[in-house]
């Protein structure tokens, strides 16, 4: 929601990019498919005898209904060429192509840290995805980073598992160390 | 009095400390690009937990009102607002501070915030207890009303296109389905799922879709280019003379009296209320003073960061008494108040007493923190604004990650983060409005319950829901709304566009290096 | 032609720095090398020049006689690598720095410049003090 004046001149109406419509078409596709299926699935919640004038399919109902017209709706002003202003922040540049390799970087990290919270405890993971995520996005030199990396696992491990009792695993290489564990 | 009672518990010094923390920690956010006063409320949730609830309430308080201060010296010495609120401040405050008088705009925005605030939340105080009282009696029929105002407003006025703040709102409405029907205990689009059983976690989707979202869409279109600050001349004790006094004054205590009142109806939030208050501002000038606007008139900055201010606290009017959130952050502290099974309501102020008061007491203590504190502390925020932007997504993920495994300690909530952060990433890229998904997915259960009420009192007759004098008023009062609002927004965007046009140089300062 | 690279800072001792380059250069008679870059990766980078930094800065230059280039504008590497980079392309006999005190801390954080520099040049380092 947040906008920055400085994108006033560079322009707002332009899209350009051809590729866009279609993603964006999927998307509102995608949620017609969400209300359609929100229908299906409603038909089949069970009502019990207790329930009363309205049972417990009515609201999915109703919502399911909004989505199916509002995708609708979408897609209809998409096919005539009325696509969405892609959100403005003060770091977003918007007449930038995506990079949709660092997005898939940073989504290969966060399912690499979900993979290892368990097996090697949360501040390694931690430090993983801390690592990973800032050399995604072009931090240098990696050195920096990776000592930013670890002393940031570890300071969270301590102030929120050691001090606020938050049950962070701390890992087979921190299992020992009192001020790592709740 | 209540409120004495509040004050006594606020101004005890551990309480007085978490107040500190949060209003630093929202100071910093509300400088800092990219992090709202909404993500950073999401991210310290999960992990504040541990927290008694008055503890954690004052830090989120802190972290609201100092969200808005931070916000207008991004906008003041950077021409970026911190948050949309500001934008209106950075058209004159970044001018002034052009000119050198950078210091005048900033304490003028400080002290019109502080004023703002305090006799906002007198304002607060006196108006909530009423509209609790009223709000005691009014059925569920009305609450059907209520809730479809402000669904509707957040959903239709928020965004660029009704349409896609529609839609946000129908995914969090349909996201707050899964799981087990609270009336009938039939277990609703779990398709068999244990873990879908006991529904998604609030928290964990605003956390994905506030931060996780955001730092993959900052990722996918990173900006590069640096802005120079602008020196901050001059000691703070000598910011103000004596003309600028004399000129902000009066658009303080107007700025107040605009921002309260819209703050408190679901038409936009803070930043409808800079916008009047700027307009305002701009055709009572006189003379001389007219011609300075769009170059620096210090009116232009002390009206709207003042109904910034008045605005934030209206917002909380309907937050307490009604439960009814009308912006992002309003609604995580709705959020953080469910997570200490405490309802927002009509029966707030009686059953949870003490802590309201508590919250409004340290509203005013932190005001006065933000003033003293964010001027000598200037320098302070501008050197967090050199954090390299790869370390500072890094931080919000690693910190979204935290935050999501402690919700249950299992790393599918971690999976479930990032799953809903990319479609988090995706409405941002296509223009659907993030708020909208969160505020149907904490009053959709709500709506739902009462929606199944007042129809089981009427027997299954839909004309009920508009037929009570006070509901039919409230349907009224929406198209009103919606009605003021589109004139609103055209007049916004005209003289947004004008005043850009006037001043050719306050479009473009983000010149890259020559080579 | 031999040639001194100055690694530029907008602030005093970047201005003293560049004084001492002035006089290397001259009693070198070589070209100056002015190189100052960002990655512009943050909102806020104080060591980064604006254009009217260096038009300043072009200005002294021009006054003082020497010859010079200058390198300047947003850069994929470090600047630390970029004053290491435009000092092997130009062969240069000397690159002048300016020095401050840094904190340890300090120096995780921000990292040192000057001392990438000074441990990864070829050739010798004037580290000026302001």
């Amino acid at each position: 929601m947040s906008s920055s004046i400085n994108g006033a001149t560079g322009g707002s109406g332009t899209n350009t990019a051809p590729a866009r419509p279609l993603g964006e078409l999927i998307f509102a596709g995608m949620i017609v498919c969400v209300g359609v299926v929100g229908f299906v699935a409603g038909a089949q919640i069970p009502i019990p005898p207790s329930a009363g004038v309205v049972g417990p399919r009515a609201f999915p109902f109703i919502v399911s209904g909004i989505m199916v017209a509002i995708g609708i709706g979408l897609v209809i002003q998409l096919l005539r060429g009325h696509t969405g202003a892609a959100e403005e922040g003060e770091d977003v540049d918007p007449d930038v192509k995506t990079d949709w390799l660092t997005v898939g970087k940073l989504v290969g990290f966060l399912a690499l840290h979900i993979a290892l919270i368990v097996p090697l405890g949360w501040p390694v993971a931690a430090a993983i995805l801390f690592f990973g995520a800032a050399w995604s996005l072009g931090a240098k030199p990696w050195w920096r980073n990776a000592v930013i990396a670890v002393v940031l696992a570890l300071i969270l491990q301590f102030v929120f598992a050691g001090l606020l009792g938050v049950s962070l695993p701390a890992g087979f290489l921190l299992e020992g160390v009192e001020i790592f564990n709740g | 009095m209540a409120l004495l009672e509040g004050f006594s518990v606020a101004m005890q010094p551990m309480y007085l400390l978490y107040a500190l923390g949060g209003v630093l920690v929202g100071t910093a956010v509300g400088v800092l690009p990219g992090i709202g006063p909404a993500m950073t409320v999401a991210l310290l949730m999960p992990i504040t937990y541990s927290l008694d609830p008055t503890a954690a309430i004052i830090v989120f308080a802190g972290i609201y009102y100092g969200g808005m201060y931070g916000g207008s010296t991004t906008s003041i010495l950077l021409n970026t607002p911190g948050e949309s609120a500001s934008i209106v401040t950075a058209l004159e405050g970044n001018k002034m501070a052009k000119a050198g008088r950078g210091a005048a705009a900033l304490a003028t925005a400080a002290i019109g915030s502080f004023i703002a605030g305090t006799v906002a939340t007198v304002l607060l105080s006196f108006v909530a207890p009423y509209v609790a009282e009223f709000a005691v009696q009014i059925g569920p029929t009305e609450y059907v009303a209520l809730m479809i105002v402000a669904f509707l407003t957040v959903g239709a006025l928020l965004g660029a296109s009704v349409l896609r703040g529609l839609a946000s709102l129908a995914l969090g409405l349909f996201i707050a389905l899964i799981g087990v029907d609270a009336l009938t205990a039939q277990q609703r689009y779990t398709f068999g799922n244990p873990f879908l059983a006991d529904g998604i976690d609030v928290v964990l989707v605003a956390v994905a879709l506030f931060a996780v979202g955001e730092a993959l869409y900052v990722a996918s279109r990173l900006r590069h280019g640096p802005v120079k600050v602008i020196p901050v001349a001059g000691r703070w004790t000598n910011w103000m003379r004596k003309e600028d006094w004399k000129r902000s004054w009066k658009p303080w205590l107007r700025g107040t009296f605009i921002g309260f009142p819209v703050g408190t109806i679901p038409a936009g939030g803070a930043d409808v209320a800079t916008f009047l208050s700027y307009a305002s501002e701009r055709k009572l000038a006189k003379g001389e003073r007219k011609k300075q606007f769009g170059k620096g008139a210090i009116e232009g900055v002390a009206g709207p960061e003042s109904a910034n201010n008045a605005a934030a606290a209206g917002v909380l009017v309907p937050l307490l008494t009604l439960g009814i959130p009308t912006t992002a952050t309003a609604a995580m502290m709705l959020v953080a108040f469910q997570r200490y099974n405490i309802q927002p309501g009509p029966l707030l102020f009686e059953v949870e007493g003490a802590l309201v008061w508590a919250l409004i007491a340290s509203l005013y203590v932190g005001n006065l923190m933000l003033l003293v504190l964010n001027l000598p502390l200037v320098g302070i925020w501008v050197k967090i604004l050199q954090i390299p932007r790869p370390y500072l997504y890094s931080g919000i993920l690693v910190f979204a990650a935290m935050g999501a495994f402690s919700v249950n300690f299992t790393p599918v909530d971690v999976f479930v983060l990032l799953v809903i952060g990319v479609l988090g990433f995706f409405m941002r890229r296509y223009g659907y409005p993030i708020a909208p998904m969160v505020v149907g997915l904490i009053l959709g259960p709500i709506f739902e319950d009462q929606l199944r009420r007042s129809l089981a009192i009427s027997q299954g007759d839909p004309t009920a829901l508009v037929s009570t004098p006070i509901a039919a008023t409230i349907y009224v009062v929406l198209i009103v709304i919606f009605v003021l609002s589109f004139w609103l927004r055209k007049r916004q965007r005209a003289m947004e566009s004008e005043v850009v046009e006037e001043t050719p140089a306050a479009a473009v300062d983000l010149k890259e290096g020559g080579k | 032609m031999s040639s001194v690279v100055l690694g530029y800072v907008p602030n005093a001792l970047g201005d003293a720095a560049a004084e001492a380059a002035v006089h290397e250069a001259r009693q070198r008679g070589a070209t100056l090398v002015v190189v100052n870059t960002t990655r512009a990766d943050r909102l806020v980078d104080p060591t980064y020049a604006d254009d009217d930094d260096m038009s300043r800065l072009q200005g002294t230059l021009r006054t003082s006689g020497v010859d010079f280039t200058v390198h300047h504008g947003t850069s994929k590497d470090t600047a630390a690598e970029d004053v290491l980079d435009a000092a092997e392309r130009h062969a240069a006999e000397l690159i002048v720095i300016g020095l401050r005190h840094r904190t340890p801390v300090g120096k995780l954080i921000m990292g040192s410049t000057a001392q990438s520099i000074l441990l990864g040049a070829a050739c010798n380092v004037l580290a000026v003090k302001a």
